[in-house]
């Protein structure tokens, strides 16, 4: 885009410096040049010019004038671990809400599944994944520039930088809840179906107190 | 109530809506205690979160309020401007008129330059200056940029090649200031958690580098291969004992290949050695060697003849022997490469005047052209080496073919200030008869083990016999009279 810009500058610059020049040199010579054709053919500045704004194609503004694409306006960021605030960012709370949604109704379109098998299966799935993303897995994928603060910690750990309770810590520990809720439901409150989502919804409420804050059981997953 | 269509399935079809109600409260009442007090229970859980405050898990600190008050109460401010002695070195300087080659204008007096690190005379020479200046006049002064925001020009790009190929690494990256390439490098690859064990005397810009690294750090004395191995022993045996946290740490050794601060050389073999026995990485820091060891200059790995891909990095500055501004990293391009993105120094500085670039590349063009000036400086190293032996109360630091070696005081006077003072007098008399030497400078409160006080003599290839006689028949009686 760089390149593009300013070739199309110096191309403006000497496109409307070219034609300028021979015109004042005519005008102070007295001397009458052999005319020459000096038309300009304009098609061939077009053409660089459409090649320069191939990535606008199409896109024009009010006044018609092609647009071309600009830098990365207003993505750069200061953060130091961009893991802290992805549960914070537009949409991904809709986002988590839907991919439940669809995993449920996947599992619901399975025909040999029962409803009740069908709501356990979501519950604990949903747990499962949930455990393995926000409590198991450790550390950053990008480098950090404070030289690797968070490589011991879970995603949960490094959500807001340790900060308890925030809205999003809230809602990813409401909505295990309130799978649980509908799922205790759905299976009309039998005794086996009771035990498995129980011990799913433990395994994804406990590593979420405070009090488990960078608790390691048993030396598992510590390093 | 509204049933969801699975729900409907189960009751029957042709019920109403009131019944379905009732069918679906009968489910709720007949189920087990248990569960229903788990629900409430749950669901109180629910509120208390919506309801609780956001804060911050405290760190554990071990005092009292009565302690945190008693600490408050003693606490003096420091003065903004401390008192500071009239015989600071820093208040009585000395200004150098025109270029510090060999022949430099101190304070307005032409004496033979014994202070400035330009081993090779490559600071004067006209062919470095004369590609300067055709590269000033072709790019300018300045990049106004780091390397990734238009400050990459292509004598960036050749000088990184050129490096590269005359010391024989897959590639190199180029650092516009030379205390900042180890500084910048180190912290690039040893995070938090990582072990390096670095030399006592490693000097400034390394510790800089380790601080920012927030590693581990050990200390093992100097050019003591003893030390370090006990030192790697009782690491190994930590690491038997939790294998687990071992596999995720990573170890460093960082040496110098001549020290700046003792003028000696690593132990470059047995280093090697220790590295492939106790799977460490080796950083090598070649100011003072690189372009003075080795047959071809290519620094201590040439000297001791090991090959240059059992060295993890080389970390060079171009401001010694290349007499440019700013420093180099050298070794595999998957090394070399994650210090474009990691790189502090390389990403968040502006790059290397072009005319810099180029005169480090024709100064490397001199070096590849004349190989013999190593073996020369060498010599002159070694002769000024022994014509310095035996003065009276002062002791020569360093290896005989050390370019920049410390004369310490024999016997120190006891206090610090008094040892700089005998020599700063040593220095002030020798400047007096044409020789310009000074002290080794620290910044005595941040350094970590802080060297005697010392001057150091730096040899170049411009300097004749006669002059290095000179120098050390100065030398010795300006000490005899000072000292005695």
């Amino acid at each position: 885009m760089g390149e593009g810009g300013c070739f199309l500058e110096t191309a403006g610059v000497e496109a409307s410096a070219a034609p300028r020049a021979p015109r004042a040199s005519e005008a102070s010579s007295s001397i009458q040049k052999p005319r020459v054709n000096t038309w300009q053919r304009p098609t061939l500045e077009r053409r660089n010019w459409d090649a320069a704004c191939s990535h606008a194609k199409g896109r024009r503004d009010r006044t018609g004038k092609p647009q071309r694409k600009r830098m990365n306006v207003g993505v750069a960021h200061s953060e130091v671990n961009p893991n802290t605030r992805v549960m914070n960012s537009r949409g991904i709370w809709l986002a988590y809400i839907i991919l439940v949604g669809l995993l449920h109704v996947v599992l619901l379109s399975i025909p040999f599944f029962s409803i009740p098998v069908v709501w356990t299966l979501t519950n604990v799935i949903h747990n499962l994944a949930m455990y393995v993303f926000l409590h198991t897995v450790k550390g950053t994928p990008f480098e950090t520039p404070d030289q690797g603060k968070a490589r011991l910690l879970t995603h949960w750990e490094q959500m807001d930088y340790g900060l308890q309770f925030t809205s999003s810590r809230k809602f990813l520990s409401i909505s295990p809840i309130v799978l649980y809720l509908l799922a205790s439901f759905y299976t009309k409150y039998d005794a086996a179906h009771f035990l498995i989502n129980t011990a799913s919804l433990l395994s994804v409420l406990l590593p979420k107190l405070p009090q488990f804050h960078g608790v390691r059981l048993f030396g598992i997953n510590k390093y | 109530m509204y049933l969801p269509c699975p729900v409907v399935q189960n009751i029957k079809v042709s019920c109403t809506s009131w019944k379905c109600a009732l069918e679906d409260v009968a489910w709720i009442i007949s189920a087990p205690a248990y569960h229903l007090i788990l629900e409430g229970i749950l669901i109180l859980w629910i509120i208390r979160l919506l309801f609780s405050k956001t804060y911050k898990l405290q760190e554990r600190s071990d005092l009292t309020v009565k302690e945190k008050e008693e600490l408050i109460e003693e606490w003096q401010p420091e003065p903004l401007v401390p008192p500071v002695s009239g015989d600071h070195p820093a208040l009585n300087y000395n200004v150098v008129s025109g270029p510090p080659s060999h022949n430099i204008v101190v304070n307005g007096k032409k004496c033979v330059n014994f202070a400035s690190f330009n081993f090779l005379g490559l600071l004067d020479d006209p062919r470095v200056k004369a590609a300067a200046l055709v590269s000033l006049r072709k790019y300018g002064v300045g990049t106004c940029g780091p390397r990734g925001f238009y400050g990459t020009f292509d004598v960036h790009l050749d000088l990184e090649d050129r490096l590269a190929k005359f010391m024989q690494t897959e590639e190199a990256i180029i650092y516009s200031y030379g205390f900042a390439t180890i500084a910048s490098a180190i912290p690039a690859y040893s995070k938090r958690g990582d072990i390096v064990f670095v030399d006592r005397a490693a000097c400034f810009a390394i510790q800089k580098g380790l601080q920012a690294s927030r590693s581990d750090i050990q200390l093992f004395k100097h050019n003591d291969m003893a030390d370090l191995e006990r030192l790697l022993k009782e690491q190994e045996i930590e690491d038997q004992k939790n294998p687990r946290k071992a596999r995720v740490t990573r170890r460093f050794i960082v040496v110098e290949g001549l020290y700046m601060n003792t003028g000696t050389i690593c132990p470059l073999p047995e280093l090697v050695k220790l590295k492939y026995k106790y799977k460490a990485r080796i950083f090598l820091e070649e100011s003072l060697s690189f372009g003075v060891l080795g047959e071809h200059g290519r620094g201590v790995t040439e000297h001791f003849g090991i090959s240059i891909d059992d060295i993890d990095l080389i970390s060079a500055n171009m401001e010694n022997s290349l007499a440019s501004i700013g420093g180099f990293c050298c070794g595999r391009s998957f090394v070399i490469d994650h210090q474009r993105l990691s790189g502090q120094g390389y990403c968040f500085s502006a790059s290397l005047p072009p005319l810099l670039a180029a005169a480090a590349i024709e100064a490397l063009n001199i070096m590849e052209e004349n190989p013999g000036i190593f073996s020369v400086l060498r010599e002159k190293c070694k002769r000024i080496h022994k014509a310095l032996q035996g003065i009276s109360g002062l002791k020569v630091v360093g290896e005989s073919f050390s370019p920049a070696f410390h004369l310490q005081l024999q016997e120190s006077t006891g206090s610090r200030e008094d040892d700089v003072k005998l020599l700063q007098e040593i220095v002030n008399h020798c400047m007096d008869r044409s020789i310009a030497l000074t002290q080794a400078r620290y910044l005595e409160k941040e350094e970590k083990c802080l060297p005697p006080p010392s001057i150091r003599v730096v040899v170049t290839v411009e300097q004749t016999d006669e002059e290095l006689e000179r120098a050390a028949r100065t030398i010795k009686e300006v000490a005899q009279a000072v000292l005695l």
